[in-house]
């Protein structure tokens, strides 16, 4: 059974966790799997664009914004030494916006972590909450 | 004037308690004062201002303008467990920066509902056209510098030796921003 049915804003929290677990971040990534995941984000930022459509959410709006900008700015078929580290923070900005659309029912933030079991997860760091 | 008009709010944390967000009203001073009467003494050390009188906190009921100070309260089950605060100018040069603070109550920290004091000031501070938030806290309280930072608010600047507690121990403050002045363009892939 799929982890994320019935959840709110399923299909985001998935499309986030696909490429936040992905391959593109373990450190043998080869560059088609850092080029597929940089096309994922695209995809992933637009889905999250037309969910904000009509919303009145000025800091989300703000958020996808930004990783949009530095979604542009890691192209990984360019000569960019630093792409890993743009798409990285672009999917984190696509994070921000996910949780502002979930504070908006009143809800948790999106917690990766609680779905690494369906995945075949990379380390990733520990984050406290306040 | 701010549109108040989502509230009450009910806010779910990660260990599944219930809180609601509400603007502080006339008759909540014996809930603050409750409030702020369980904060440990350490860390009343820290305060802008001290919190020991409850006529300042009579004070601050009686003399509530939205418009200029906003409380927020988190309430779970008929007590105040947060506190946060919006801080603004009718005019001058910084009628565009707000000021915020936040107070967690000790039992309710990292559950999230700081994050998510935070994520409601955010957006209070977008719809009052504010360009800029402002929050100042002392080095020590980094698990509160952390989530400012996770929501976007950049370090500018640290003061060392710059505020002095209760007892008159210097501390370094540090100066977070959170900058709201983007165009609001529309984005297309």
């Amino acid at each position: 059974m799929c982890p994320y049915e019935g959840l709110p804003y399923a299909e985001l929290r998935a499309g986030h966790d696909r490429i936040y677990f992905g391959r593109w971040r373990k450190m043998d990534a080869g560059p088609t799997e850092i080029v597929r995941a940089y096309h994922r984000i695209g995809k992933h930022l637009s889905a999250i664009g037309r969910v904000l459509e009509g919303m009145d959410l000025p800091a989300a709006r703000r958020d996808h914004l930004k990783a949009v900008e530095v979604y542009r700015m890691g192209d990984p078929r360019e000569d960019s030494q630093e792409a890993l580290r743009f798409m990285d923070h672009a999917l984190s900005y696509a994070h921000r916006v996910i949780d502002d659309l979930l504070h908006e029912k009143g809800l948790p933030p999106h917690a990766p972590m609680d779905f690494a079991g369906w995945y075949d997860a990379v380390e990733v760091p520990f984050r406290e909450e306040w | 004037m701010l549109p108040l008009d989502r509230y009450p709010k009910e806010i779910t944390l990660r260990d599944g308690a219930c809180v609601t967000f509400r603007p502080m009203v006339k008759e909540d001073v014996d809930l603050l004062w409750n409030f702020l009467q369980r904060i440990p003494m350490e860390e009343k050390m820290y305060f802008r201002e001290g919190v020991d009188r409850r006529e300042d906190v009579e004070r601050w009921a009686r003399d509530l303008d939205y418009d200029t100070v906003l409380p927020i309260l988190a309430v779970f089950e008929g007590r105040v467990v947060g506190d946060a605060t919006l801080h603004r100018n009718r005019s001058g040069w910084k009628q565009r920066v707000g000021t915020v603070r936040i107070l967690i109550a000790p039992e309710f920290r990292h559950k999230g509902l700081g994050t998510a004091m935070i994520r409601e000031l955010r957006h209070l501070g977008e719809k009052a056209s504010l360009h800029y938030l402002l929050v100042e806290v002392t080095e020590e309280q980094q698990a509160a510098i952390r989530a400012f930072e996770t929501l976007g608010f950049e370090r500018m600047v640290v003061f060392r030796n710059y505020v002095n507690d209760q007892k008159g121990k210097l501390h370094n403050l540090v100066v977070l921003l959170y900058p709201m002045s983007l165009a609001d363009e529309e984005v297309f892939y």
